[in-house]
């Protein structure tokens, strides 16, 4: 049988940091199958797929659909051929509607130049209706929850006509139900007749969703198989090429003093309607890690602006051992002793532009001036202190820009945890890193514990709440509906209910501290 | 390894497409020349070698340069943190008309006291101005760009009456305030030209701002805010003093530039004579790249091509509007490739 999609002996090289991200790979693709493309960080998926889309150009190698050869100079070029693809960060623009999305770079014209809104809004209901879909074209895409977000992406290919759907990550930034929702959308659009290639390293989902399997290992191909033919501990190893330990042993560890407590806690926008917070009361204490769940937009960003005093409290008080600190300023926060790793690494964690060794003095630069002047001697020393330490890959010159997500990532935490911190806050700490990158963090986590900090974790990723945290607390719509003290009996799916509001039954809380109404 | 043997490829191709650049604008100009004027060769001397011909130019080329440098580097400090400002004209224009109301007012003050007294008006009322754009973007989120415009315009006609109103000297025919004290007036350094020791401070100030701008703290700071407030924030850098401080800097070195010129080429404040040298500094600064050190280079530069034009103008048949196209087309070139270069850099690290 000719494969749907065949590229045979692609190799790429990035000249900028002379990495082989591609090494004579020949990957093929079925008509109506899901197939999925694993590998870890840096293992050359992306880079695969953004040739065949013809976002990059290979060295060598050749690409066939349908067993015609074929040249992907550009997307435009992919479009023709039926080939789409979702990336990991999706490409709206929050203040069109979903139907002007959908329709951009291809807009229906009425009197040859005037954009047609009605046209638009037909075809995505057209698009609806044929597949199945349930979503209105004239919200904004502003107003959408980012499981829709991924939906009208979807739609948008769709608008192109592609048979052959390419999803880089499309699971990094969902819930556990929306994950659900997502694949459902994916086996109908296969039993309609489309192709789906789906990137991702999370080998719960694989074994979910996909027919056959690809794994990359360091821009080589390493094995192809069926899914049903290949068990979860086999993916994970051909994936880091070692075995790897998924469940995390809990040392019982030694929960100390309050270091940090957070009383009444509310915050409100200006002029906005609903607290964004409201009434938020928990303590870390140290040796201790707390976990936060919460759907995006229900208050866990905000608990992290918060807490990392990048925002004042709008009410409350927050205390650092027994002192009010809520109107403090960063640095002297930072001087207390707070460290934090955020989920927006690219933007707030990091200066892309700026060098490596400009990026981890930012907050003790102080210390590196003698007379006045910086002294560079001892800042390169401590970069590259740092770098060999955390096995950081890059130089303390570069631009941190040019550094992968995981050694960014990397970068920040070695930046974070060397400073003499009590109080840590971990925002999505593994987002997006691969199994190795995230058993390092993990354990980084583990061992700051053991010293007795008190961390706060937040993260979308439950089963990393569930392997790491003491206490586990759900913010629903700014409000504390669930703190529980983690244990065997605690599961993703209950956590998953209070999540989305079907429980908020505060009382389960085993540190006794306010009632929360329930909201109806 | 690797990376170094980029970095230097990348200085030397951008120094090449500089050089390039300088060389087609050259022709270009020499082509013009050729095709409007009677006697090319003669206008060619004059107009690239005219500015080393004697003393008198050569002097002149480098005292045309000193305010250029001043506000070459008070562009770029407020680049180099991302903020913009336009009302460099108008700062430079008040900074000399107070250095001038300073030394007219302590008349028989020691020449010391006085001329420093000056100069920090000049520098203060420059910093003002800047700052007050800055305040406004911190406050309410001004667009600094449009505000420190603004502001300017208003300030250079108030300036002008008070050039061509109170402080109007009757005995010169000039629009001008009446002269400073002689004891106020910088000494002379190459003379007949109008040299002083301007120069020295402005190459004083390229090394001061290189050293605040790598090597302090504030240049660390002020650079991080400019890349990433965001990141600058997170990392407990008080955010809101760099909208100001910037601007501040900024606005007082272009005052500095309108007192210093007072000081030591004018020895009085005459109407409108300062327009050019704040838009020219976003130039100078731009081809510097941001770059104190450069901007010496680059300021030198254009008052070359300024010497170069007067000279021809007077030795030549040409008429200062060829002068003028020519300077143009040069300076128009330079600035492309600068600016292209910047947006080139930018695109590659985002």
């Amino acid at each position: 049988m000719i494969p749907y999609v065949q590229m045979k002996g692609i190799t790429k090289i990035y000249p900028e940091n002379n990495v082989l991200a591609n090494n004579k790979i020949n990957f093929k693709v079925q008509k109506r199958e899901i197939h999925a493309l694993v590998g870890e960080n840096g293992a050359g998926k992306t880079t695969l797929m953004k040739i065949l889309y013809g976002l990059e150009q290979p060295e060598e190698g050749k690409i066939y659909v349908k067993g015609q050869e074929v040249k992907i100079h550009s997307p435009l070029d992919a479009h023709r051929l039926g080939i789409g693809m979702v990336h990991q960060h999706f490409k709206l623009i929050s203040e069109f509607t979903i139907a002007q999305n959908v329709v951009l770079g291809l807009e229906p014209l009425k009197r040859i130049i005037i954009f047609d809104d009605q046209k638009a809004i037909q075809e995505v209901e057209k698009i609806n209706r044929e597949y199945g879909f349930d979503i209105d074209p004239r919200l904004k895409v502003s107003k959408l929850s980012v499981g829709q977000m991924q939906v009208v992406e979807i739609i948008k290919i769709l608008y192109w006509k592609a048979d052959l759907l390419i999803l880089d990550e499309p699971t990094s930034l969902l819930t556990e139900q929306q994950i659900k929702k997502l694949f459902a959308v994916l086996r109908r659009l296969v039993s309609m007749g489309k192709t789906i290639i789906i990137i991702t390293h999370k080998i719960n989902e694989v074994k979910e969703i996909s027919d056959r399997v690809t794994v990359l290992r360091k821009g080589k191909l390493v094995a192809v198989r069926r899914t049903s033919e290949v068990t979860k501990k086999e993916l994970s190893q051909l994936m880091v090429g070692k075995s790897v330990i998924l469940d995390f042993v809990q040392e019982s560890s030694k929960k100390g003093e309050a270091v940090v407590e957070f009383k009444e806690v509310t915050l409100k926008q200006k002029g906005g309607e609903h607290p964004l917070l409201d009434s938020i009361n928990f303590s870390v204490h140290s040796g201790e890690i707390v976990g936060v769940a919460a759907i995006a937009g229900n208050g866990g960003a905000e608990l992290e602006d918060i807490a990392s005093g990048l925002c004042k409290v709008t009410k409350g008080t927050i205390f650092h051992y027994g002192e009010d600190v809520s109107k403090l300023s960063v640095l002297e926060l930072r001087k207390r002793g707070l460290a934090y790793v955020p989920a927006d690494r690219l933007h707030r964690g990091s200066s892309l532009q700026a060098k490596v060794s400009e990026n981890v003095i930012i907050s003790n630069h102080h210390s590196f001036l003698k007379n006045g002047f910086f002294n560079q001697g001892e800042v390169r020393n401590f970069t590259n202190h740092l770098i060999r330490h955390y096995s950081v890959e890059g130089e303390p010159e570069m631009p941190m820009g040019t550094l992968s997500g995981g050694n960014i990532q990397k970068v920040i935490l070695a930046r974070e945890l060397t400073s003499e911190a009590n109080f840590i806050i971990f925002s999505e700490p593994t987002w997006g890193l691969d199994v190795a990158s995230s058993e390092f963090v993990y354990n980084k986590i583990f061992e700051l514990r053991k010293q007795g900090k008190a961390i706060l974790l937040i993260s979308s990723n439950l089963d990393e709440v569930l392997a790491l945290a003491d206490t586990i607390i759900v913010l629903y719509k700014g409000k504390i509906v669930g703190l529980f003290a983690n244990s065997e009996k605690i599961t993703k799916e209950i956590i998953g209910e209070y999540m989305l509001g079907i429980k908020d039954d505060f009382l389960t809380c085993p540190q006794k501290e306010e009632e929360v109404e329930s909201e109806h | 390894m690797n990376i170094k043997i980029k970095k230097t490829n990348d200085l030397i191709v951008n120094t090449l497409g500089l050089a390039i650049t300088l060389g087609i604008s050259i022709i270009i100009a020499i082509i013009l020349i050729f095709i409007l004027s009677e006697e090319p060769r003669r206008t060619i001397y004059y107009f690239f070698i005219g500015p080393f011909a004697n003393k008198y130019y050569f002097g002149n080329m480098l005292d045309a340069a000193m305010p250029l440098i001043f506000t070459g580097i008070g562009i770029s400090i407020a680049f180099k943190s991302s903020v913009f400002n336009l009302g460099g004209e108008g700062q430079v224009y008040s900074g000399a008309l107070v250095a001038t109301i300073v030394c007219l007012a302590l008349s028989h003050a020691n020449g010391f006291i006085g001329g420093f007294l000056a100069l920090l008006s000049a520098f203060f009322v420059g910093a003002l101005l800047g700052g007050l754009s800055g305040l406004f973007k911190m406050k309410w989120d001004t667009n600094e760009l449009i505000s420190s415009f603004l502001i300017s315009n208003a300030v250079i006609l108030i300036v002008n009456y008070f050039i061509t109103g109170p402080l109007d000297d009757p005995k010169n025919y000039l629009l001008a305030t009446y002269a400073i004290p002689f004891q106020y007036h910088l000494p002379k350094i190459l003379l007949p030209s109008n040299l002083n020791m301007g120069i020295v401070f402005a190459i004083l100030t390229a090394f001061l701002g290189y050293f605040l701008m790598f090597y302090s703290h504030w240049g660390y700071e002020m650079k991080m805010c400019g890349l990433n407030r965001e990141f600058s924030r997170y990392g407990g850098i008080k955010v809101s003093n760099y909208y100001i401080l910037p601007m501040f800097l900024s606005g007082a070195l272009h005052g500095l530039a309108g007192g210093v010129s007072v000081l030591g080429t004018y020895h009085m404040c005459i109407k409108e004579f300062s327009f050019g040298m704040g838009w020219n500094g976003i130039a100078v600064a731009l081809i510097a790249r941001n770059n104190p050190l450069g901007v010496l280079l680059s300021a030198l530069f254009f008052a070359y091509l300024n010497a170069g034009a007067k000279a021809a103008m007077i030795n030549s048949d040409v008429t200062f509007e060829l002068v003028n196209v020519v300077q143009s087309v040069i300076f128009y070139l330079v600035t492309a490739q600068a600016i292209y270069d910047i947006i080139r850099y930018k695109i590659k690290r985002d």
